[in-house]
């Protein structure tokens, strides 16, 4: 048995991927509106969602629709150059998930170099661009980064960046959207930057 | 056949018992062979077939048990009596036994032969398949000359045996469902995948595992020649074994030695390490203050050792644990943008990409002649990939998930791969060897 919140939630995505399918953002958020959308979407995330579940609605700033792109940890979370970062404390870390320090060498909590098996400090890992690297090789796409908005999260802005590419099919295997992507690119998946400026 | 092993057909009783070397010589020799065919078939196409196998051997036993009605691929063909009265009887004999052993140019009573054949493809292994195979010959030179034992008449001995069907028919399902329960078994007590211990670097060479262990801060090098002493260097790191000579790093350098007799047979001294060894050929990574080069020495002529750097990168890159086999070199090269395994054809200088990643670690490639393996390892888990050389096709052949659980070196010989899984937590390794 579904909960009110679940179907009403469920409902609300429904309708809103069905209509995102065939429109841009922009026109999509002028026909259903904000109120519409806060109505729908908003007020079952805030009056029914556990926060432990927040994750279950994408990531802040971005609910329902396209997907996160590939990523070592589980949420996009990019620098400004589009390298991936740690989503808890935006410190950088490699394809593999562990943090790294300047050169890239992987290191743990206090800074220290990791080791391998037989003692020695385990070598560089590559840290490439998860737009333009992991898509790439995951999902044979010539992948830019393109249009991004802003919303306020953690009481500061966070810029949320399409991840661009000619496929007519996004990360969640469906239609993709135009969104924020030009040159007749629609949108594959997206990730976040954390400007750390307060709002 | 009873009736053609006495010494009225044969001629004598001296001659009835050379009739029957003859026919166990043919038959015994006739199924090893088959044994060893299908053997060699099942080392071909890979041997995770025991739950097939074990799914066959269920069938066939509820068709011995009358459960299920099926047809049996048979000739139903006896041996040419002919050949008694034109061939000279040590070529008849043979040939019976050819004729019988064989299995598949003759009557089948029961199913049981085709399971054995299953059987003996999912074993992958000639030797082995042939010796097992070898006993079905064996038997059936037994029922042969059984009979003729404590009977005055053979023929009534095999009416005796005949009238017994039922009994052998039940033993026939009992003997075919152990070994479906057995064979299903097989695969979940880790017949293909099977942790060895504590370990890292495996090398491997035919029957001789070789291994590096760390004990409190420091390591050694363990040999272990399967049914022989195993041999422990102190101070020893990243073995490398062909046949009887054993590569390691140490303190100084790489060395080579002969591990039955410990004779040093090469040394390498200076900041190298990560040795390969393809006799007379010593692949070693050599670091210096601005880079790390992979180097290939020819000791054809040992007084004068010639010294060839195949790739040479910046010391901030890996340049991985080397793989020396069949004429080829092969090693990992990550940077911070990319992972790529490489091999080269050392006659001609050819190389190659055999694999390459923006986002994967590729690492620690070992090959022989016919194969490369290689871990590919990403931030939720880590795969040992195997490919044919002739064949652009990756088969992923063990898989840990995880981001603390991870893969590392690598051996490989014939159809058996080794790797070292460790964890990222602990720093703890394991040898674990995958058979594919």
């Amino acid at each position: 048995m579904r909960r009110p919140d679940e179907l009403v939630d469920g409902a609300a995505r429904a309708l809103s991927t069905r209509l995102a399918g065939g429109l841009t953002r922009r026109s999509f958020l002028a026909r259903m509106g904000g109120a519409m959308l806060a109505v729908t979407g908003g007020a079952a995330v805030a009056a029914a969602v556990r926060p432990e579940e927040s994750e279950a609605f994408h990531l802040c700033g971005h609910i329902w629709t396209t997907g996160s792109c590939p990523n070592p940890i589980g949420l996009p979370r990019i620098d400004r150059h589009g390298y991936p970062l740690r989503p808890g404390d935006g410190r950088p870390i490699d394809n593999l998930g562990r943090l790294v320090n300047a050169e890239g060498y992987a290191i743990n909590s206090a800074g220290d170099r990791l080791v391998g098996p037989d003692g020695e400090p385990l070598p560089r890992a590559p840290r490439t661009r998860l737009c333009e690297e992991w898509v790439k090789e995951r999902y044979g796409l010539n992948s830019h980064t393109q249009g991004s908005w802003y919303r306020c999260c953690g009481n500061q802005i966070r810029k949320l960046v399409d991840c661009c590419s000619r496929s007519t099919r996004r990360i969640n295997g469906d239609a993709s959207l135009v969104g924020y992507c030009w040159n007749g690119n629609r949108v594959f998946c997206v990730m976040y930057y954390d400007s750390g400026l307060s709002c | 056949m009873v009736e053609t092993f006495t010494p009225a057909v044969c001629g004598s009783r001296r001659r009835q018992r050379l009739a029957l070397a003859g026919f166990t010589l043919g038959a015994v020799a006739a199924s090893a062979l088959v044994g060893a065919a299908l053997g060699a078939v099942g080392a071909l196409v890979g041997t995770q077939l025991a739950f097939v196998v074990a799914a066959l051997a269920l069938l066939a036993a509820a068709r011995e048990a009358g459960i299920v009605r099926l047809p049996l691929p048979q000739l139903r063909r006896q041996v040419p009596e002919r050949w008694r009265s034109e061939l000279p009887l040590p070529v008849w004999s043979v040939g019976y036994g050819i004729g019988l052993g064989l299995g598949f140019l003759t009557f089948q009573p029961v199913a049981t032969f085709w399971v054995a054949c299953a059987a003996a493809v999912a074993l992958g292994n000639p030797l082995a398949a042939g010796l097992c195979f070898a006993a079905y010959g064996a038997g059936r030179a037994l029922m042969a000359a059984w009979p003729r034992h404590g009977q005055p008449d053979p023929t009534a001995a095999v009416e005796s045996l005949a009238r017994r069907r039922r009994l052998l028919l039940f033993g026939n399902v009992g003997a075919l469902l152990v070994c479906a329960g057995l064979l299903a078994a097989a695969p979940a007590a880790g017949a293909a995948i099977q942790t060895l211990g504590a370990g890292l670097d495996p090398a491997a060479a035919g029957t001789v595992l070789g291994r590096a262990r760390m004990d409190s801060g420091s390591s050694s090098v363990l040999l272990e020649p399967q049914g022989e002493t195993p041999v422990a260097i102190p101070g020893g790191a990243a073995p490398a074994v062909d046949g009887d000579l054993l590569a390691y790093d140490d303190a100084q350098g790489v060395k080579v030695i002969n591990w039955r007799t410990g004779d040093l047979v090469a040394r390498v001294n200076g900041e190298v390490a990560k040795p390969a060894l393809d006799w007379p050929l010593l692949a070693f990574v050599r670091t210096d203050s601005t880079s790390k080069q992979l180097v290939v020495t020819d000791y054809s002529g040992p007084a004068s050792p010639t010294e060839r750097v195949i790739v040479r990168i910046s010391t901030m890159n890996d340049l991985g644990r080397p793989s020396l086999a069949g004429g080829r070199i092969a090693w990992h090269k990550v940077t911070a943008t990319s992972s790529r395994i490489y091999a080269q054809v050392l006659a001609t200088g050819r190389r190659t990409v055999i694999a390459r990643s923006v986002v994967l670690v590729l690492a620690n490639p070992s090959i022989t002649s016919g194969r490369v393996v290689w871990v590919a390892q990403g931030p939720r888990s880590c795969s040992l990939r195997m490919r044919r050389w002739a064949s652009p096709t990756v088969k992923r052949i063990y898989r840990t998930t995880g981001t603390t659980r991870l893969l590392w070196t690598t051996a490989l010989t014939g159809r058996t791969a080794y790797v070292t899984r460790w964890s990222l937590t602990t720093r703890a390794s394991t040898l674990v060897r995958v058979n594919f």
